[in-house]
């Protein structure tokens, strides 16, 4: 049994309604002392209240009336093997496909918010479209509730060509804009100086005579053409000045993906691996700075933290090193890694990951209340028509009874 | 004409109670028995109550011995002949006074049905002994037989106080037995609101007229029970057998004073038609009003 609306159960309370009505009545009846009730005819109001107490039976009538009522507003649902059968007989179908404004991701969605507000039934969710790779992923599967089954259909052809927006990039010259195109196996690309001016988000921290060094070396990698990263990353370097090393001391430890993803970058570099080993000598730091490149006595040539919004990278060998150029390099490209182009090609997704994806609509378990179309309350009204009939009927007699006794009796 | 001085019968720092409140209040039944009647005998002129003397039975022939103040002489003048005068018996009035000492009398502002009843008989008592009539008592379980005689009265009057309402009354099985119990025509009163069995008590009382006695019946009531002065949500308890009914005072009110009216009037009907005499006291009035108003109706 599954009540739809479990709250109307409160109005069950009513049931006490009668007996209170009795409670009320009697404790606000005077009692008198009389000397003969012959030619007292019981009014009929006072007469029916006190009924409510005298007259059990009526009385489990009308806390039954009430009681039925409540149920009824709470909205019974048998589940029944014969009406999940119902329900199983039927199928719910809702096709996905990309429209010109929406993407196949987004009528997937759509469609899933579809088969939540059907009536009970298996559930289907029939995905018909080219499937080009990374028109749908896993991750929007994973969105489809788990009873719902899932269908592919390829429909239409695989588009012709794809044109993606990708970062500027960062020169020495300035910033030059990139639009690469992918018709098949083709890749081309269209570059063209100009656009909006953009600058590395990458603070130094170093001595004058040092941050010269620095800037130079963060020239030499412009000229080496570097992405701009995405908003929101950027890059603090402390470079070591005469052999003493600042760390700053408002560093955390990295919690932040993009960060994480750079450090280890940067550690993978061999370029940086190599330069570190040439240092002679490194230092040590606690957590939460992490080591990024060894030295070649084994300790930290270079080490890396969270400082705020911030990657921190300290750097423990001399500006002038080549160490320097070398960190710089990788750690913008680090926080700027270049998109992954192949991944964006117009292929279809294999027949086989389609299968690994696709599956049968389940039975219904339970169902959900709000989406039932029809319940069994109607019964229970049935059922509350029918006392309240009787009751009325003995209601009627119980007054006629009493005042025909009493019409004897004063006669 | 029928007003009392407010100040009869008033004691000195009562106040403003009501005679009858005062009578309520005294609890020496013999005192308020002679407070009523000597309130009462002032305006009366003659007995109201006629006893059987000396009642003359045939004329037979004188004989020797006779006493001669029993001999006719105007009819010796007449005929020539001596006869003496026969009477049957010589006796006084007997009365015997039922009194209703059921629950339902226990009821009155002040001044109960039983206690009113109580002075009115304990009045009529001093009356009926003081003119040297013989009188009896039956309520519930006691019965004192009709006698006379200042000690019995005093008996009568101890018996009266001792009484308190309570439970059911038979009003037939209790006039049957007094009127069974007095061996000549007599003197019956009955004093009750007639609420139980009323058929069977007014056939029993037919049925005392029919033996030759002479019956008088007082129907007591209190105002409350003619007008039902309540408004509101009651739970209203039988004082005999303690069934209740809830009513609203304001609605049973004009169906209980059409029953009270009719039943009452009924009651006054059965009493015409069986030469019973009839007086519907309300407990407002004061007794010794009652009381003159009976015995004026007696002396006409």
């Amino acid at each position: 049994m599954i009540w739809l609306n479990a709250a109307a159960w409160m109005a069950a309370a009513a049931a006490a309604a009668p007996v209170v009505v009795h409670w009320l009545v009697h404790r606000r009846a005077a009692r008198l002392l009389f000397p003969t009730l012959r030619f007292l005819l019981p009014t009929r109001l006072a007469a029916v209240r006190r009924r409510a107490l005298d007259d059990l039976p009526l009385l489990a009538i009308r806390v039954s009336i009430l009681i039925l009522a409540a149920a009824a507003f709470a909205g019974p649902l048998l589940v029944s093997g014969r009406r999940r059968g119902e329900w199983n007989a039927r199928l719910v179908r809702e096709t996905a496909s990309p429209s010109g404004t929406r993407s196949l991701a987004e009528s997937v969605d759509a469609a899933v918010v579809r088969l939540e507000a059907a009536p009970p039934a298996r559930r289907e969710l029939v995905i018909a479209a080219p499937l080009v790779l990374g028109s749908v992923t896993a991750a929007d599967l994973a969105a489809v509730p788990p009873d719902v089954g899932i269908r592919f259909e390829r429909t239409g052809e695989l588009p012709a060509e794809r044109t993606l927006t990708e970062r500027p990039l960062a020169t020495a010259s300035g910033p030059r804009s990139i639009a690469p195109t992918l018709t098949g196996a083709q890749t081309s690309a269209a570059e063209r100086a100009g656009g909006a001016p953009v600058s590395l988000p990458l603070d130094v921290h170093a001595s004058p005579q040092a941050k010269a060094v620095v800037n130079a070396a963060i020239a030499a990698v412009l000229s080496g053409r570097v992405w701009t990263p995405g908003t929101g990353r950027r890059l603090r370097l402390v470079v070591a000045d005469g052999g003493r090393v600042v760390t700053p001391g408002d560093a955390e430890r990295i919690r932040v993906p993009w960060m994480a993803d750079a450090v280890a970058a940067i550690a993978r570099d061999r370029d940086v691996r190599d330069a570190s080993a040439r240092i002679a000598a490194g230092v040590d730091r606690p957590p939460p700075w992490r080591v990024v490149a060894r030295a070649g006595d084994g300790r930290a040539a270079a080490m890396a933290a969270a400082r705020g919004d911030a990657l921190a990278i300290v750097s423990a060998a001399p500006p002038a090193d080549l160490f320097t150029p070398v960190l710089v390099r990788a750690a913008v490209e680090a926080i700027a890694p270049a998109s992954d182009w192949p991944r964006a090609e117009i292929l279809p997704i294999p027949d086989a990951q389609l299968r690994a994806w696709e599956r049968t609509p389940a039975p219904i378990a339970a169902p959900r209340v709000d989406r039932i179309d029809r319940d069994d309350r109607r019964w229970l009204w049935a059922a509350v028509l029918v006392l309240l009939a009787l009751e009325q009927y003995l209601r009627r007699s119980r007054v006629r009874d009493a005042e025909e006794t009493e019409v004897a009796r004063v006669a | 004409m029928n007003q009392e001085p407010r100040t009869q019968n008033r004691e000195p720092g009562t106040g403003n109670r009501k005679p009858a409140e005062i009578l309520s209040s005294i609890a020496d039944l013999e005192l308020v028995a002679r407070i009523v009647v000597e309130g009462l005998v002032s305006g009366l002129h003659r007995s109201p109550f006629h006893g059987y003397s000396a009642e003359f039975s045939q004329y037979r022939h004188y004989r020797t011995g006779d006493d001669l103040k029993y001999v006719d002489w105007k009819l010796a003048a007449r005929t020539g002949r001596v006869y003496t005068k026969q009477f049957r018996e010589t006796t006084n009035m007997a009365a015997a006074i039922v009194v209703d000492a059921s629950g339902s009398m226990d009821f009155g502002d002040g001044l109960t049905k039983f206690r009113y009843a109580s002075i009115v008989t304990a009045a009529l008592a001093h009356l009926i002994a003081g003119q040297g009539d013989a009188v009896g008592l039956l309520a519930r379980d006691v019965f004192l037989p009709a006698r006379t005689g200042g000690q019995h009265l005093r008996r009568l009057h101890a018996a009266l106080s001792s009484l308190k309402p309570a439970g059911t009354w038979h009003p037939a099985d209790a006039i049957r037995r007094a009127a069974d119990r007095m061996n000549r025509r007599g003197l019956l009163v009955v004093l009750s609101d007639f609420y139980e069995d009323d058929e069977a008590a007014f056939a029993e009382l037919r049925r005392a007229r029919r033996s030759g006695h002479e019956v008088v019946v007082f129907q007591i009531v209190s105002r409350a029970e003619i007008e039902f002065p309540y408004a509101r949500d009651l739970e209203v308890a039988d004082l005999e057998t303690g069934r209740t009914i809830a009513v609203n005072g304001a609605l049973a009110r004009r169906g209980y004073r059409d029953a009270i009216a009719a039943f009452l009037e009924r009651c006054r009907a059965r009493a015409g038609a069986d030469a019973v005499e009839y007086s519907l006291v309300v407990t407002d009035t004061p007794p010794e009003r009652t009381l003159r108003t009976f015995l004026l109706s007696r002396g006409r």
